[in-house]
């Protein structure tokens, strides 16, 4: 701690929070590691619970949706598989963001730590019950030969961009939504609703001719850089533009919002 | 060197209830333009004003007042986890607050790796948690129920364990917030004597606290505050004397 900060606002919430907090990596590290732990401590399966409850739903509705789209099932369940997956980390981290601060608030209340490291401990916790989902994957992909390929490491960028985007939904979601409490159940509800319009349980080809309704959600190029090259395609030029453009429009508004938000924070917990 | 000065500061914290609170209303609010809003602004409250002080290498302020006079949140504004309405405050040093020993506790979780959780989030080093391993047991006498999940622990043995994990470490500016009994008497012996071991290496000090036998051993200045502004700042025994003299009903030390 210095004396008075003569910085804007702006440099101080990226670099006194913001940096700061990915600075103090091996902290939200261990406290996202203990919230997974801490879930699963009692029980035998660990957080293999979730892996097992997301095989036996993908097994079940890969088999009758497959005959409800006339799709082959050899097509269609490791669509099914990755895209769920993924959808599975988007949608738990986002509904997990409301809370963020709240779950911190006993920590924040006492020591001043960067905000941000209670955002980044959310999307790690989640990304840490994510491959202990994605190993569901691997049978799907014996199973029904995918063929994988150079083009399969394109899955790891993808996977990246998933996470920077994520980051700052969780960052802004956090915020919001300690201002205003009552905007969980919106978020719950919005994120329900986006499972439904995102092909991830249904294949982009049942849309046949409008397949705008794809294109224009961001979350669909998303989930297709890492789901295409899972399944040995490239992801469109397209869907790789998109996601990039998503990150530094929410980018900006998420630190703007810290900006507004660091002096106040504290006050709406 | 540690040394902070105050200038003129002031802390309002804002009080939002249910209504400013939910963002249908802050929405019914703009949209009427403004006709709720007496009923669902949020009321401010004055926790400091104007106050200004310095303190310097080896002070060690006792901080009096009755309750909601502000000790509080002077702490936390020294901490910076509120920041000031208005005026500056200029902290050299790091500071180290205890208000709750036993944050960060995991109930699930083994002795062992609460030192490791808790220890992190007080803002220790892996190799400083490392080094205090033996230290924090010898001191907790819990042996091999260091092991063992902390839910199956006594309160006595919790506190013990918070307490031992939170006086690890090496502040500049230590501040505490009410020295709370660890455990039965035998062993708030040892306690105190451990919070006095923190409290040497510190530079300078804040307590809080209504117990004047406390502050009396280990305080040689005294802030006092009422109604969040500061009445008397200066030797432990002159303001001590001034504000005992106001408040003669003295809970037992």
């Amino acid at each position: 701690m210095t004396g008075p900060d003569t910085r804007s606002h702006f440099v101080v919430a990226i670099d006194r929070d913001l940096l700061a907090a990915f600075r103090a990596w091996p902290l939200w590290v261990m406290l996202g590691w203990n919230d997974v732990r801490q879930r699963y401590r009692r029980s035998t399966l660990g957080p293999f619970w979730i892996t097992l409850s997301m095989a036996i739903f993908i097994s079940l509705l890969g088999v009758i949706y497959s005959k409800l789209f006339n799709i082959e099932i050899r097509t269609y369940l490791p669509y099914l598989t990755v895209g769920y997956i993924i959808w599975g980390f988007i949608s738990q981290t986002t509904n997990e963001s409301s809370n963020a601060f709240q779950d911190g608030e006993r920590i924040i209340r006492q020591i001043r730590l960067p905000y941000s490291i209670f955002v980044l401990r959310v999307v790690w916790r989640n990304f840490i019950v994510f491959l202990h989902t994605i190993v569901i994957f691997v049978p799907v992909a014996l199973i029904f030969d995918v063929k994988f390929g150079f083009v399969s490491l394109l899955a790891l960028p993808g996977f990246a961009l998933i996470y920077v985007n994520q980051l700052w939904v969780t960052l802004v979601l956090a915020i919001v939504c300690t201002r205003y409490r009552d905007l969980q159940q919106i978020v719950t509800t919005t994120v329900q609703i986006l499972m439904f319009v995102t092909p991830i349980m249904w294949p982009i080809t049942a849309l046949g001719e409008s397949t705008f309704v794809a294109d224009i959600n961001p979350l669909y190029h998303m989930i297709d850089l890492v789901r295409a090259p899972m399944l040995g395609q490239a992801p469109s030029h397209l869907s790789w533009m998109v996601a990039i453009g998503f990150a530094c429009i929410g980018w900006t508004i998420a630190i703007l919002l810290l900006c507004r938000a660091t002096r106040r924070l504290i006050f709406w917990l | 060197m540690a040394a902070i000065a105050l200038k003129d500061v002031s802390v309002q914290i804002p009080i939002y209830d249910i209504g400013s609170a939910s963002l249908r209303k802050a929405i019914l609010r703009k949209t009427v333009g403004g006709r709720f809003a007496q009923s669902g602004s949020h009321v401010l409250v004055d926790a400091l004003q104007n106050i200004s002080f310095e303190a310097h290498d080896g002070d060690r302020i006792a901080l009096v007042g009755n309750n909601g006079s502000g000790k509080s949140t002077l702490l936390r504004l020294l901490s910076d986890v509120y920041p000031p309405t208005t005026g500056t405050v200029r902290v050299e040093g790091s500071v180290s607050p205890m208000f709750d020993a036993t944050l960060g506790m995991s109930m699930d979780a083994t002795g062992i790796e609460n030192i490791w959780i808790c220890g992190s989030i007080w803002g220790l080093s892996p190799a400083q948690i490392k080094n205090s391993l033996d230290d924090i047991g010898e001191f907790t006498e819990l042996g091999h129920y260091l092991n063992v999940p902390v839910r199956t622990y006594s309160t006595g043995m919790m506190l013990r364990l918070a307490f031992a994990i939170a006086t690890v470490r090496d502040p500049e500016i230590l501040l505490l917030d009410e020295i709370v009994g660890v455990g039965d008497a035998s062993f708030f012996e040892k306690a105190f004597n451990r919070l006095q071991g923190i409290i040497r290496r510190s530079q300078i000090l804040f307590l809080a606290s209504h117990a004047d036998g406390i502050l009396r051993k280990v305080c040689n200045k005294a802030i006092w505050l009422e109604h969040g502004r500061l009445v008397q700042y200066g030797e432990f025994e002159d303001v001590i004397a001034a504000y005992r003299s106001v408040n003669t009903l003295q809970p037992p030390a």
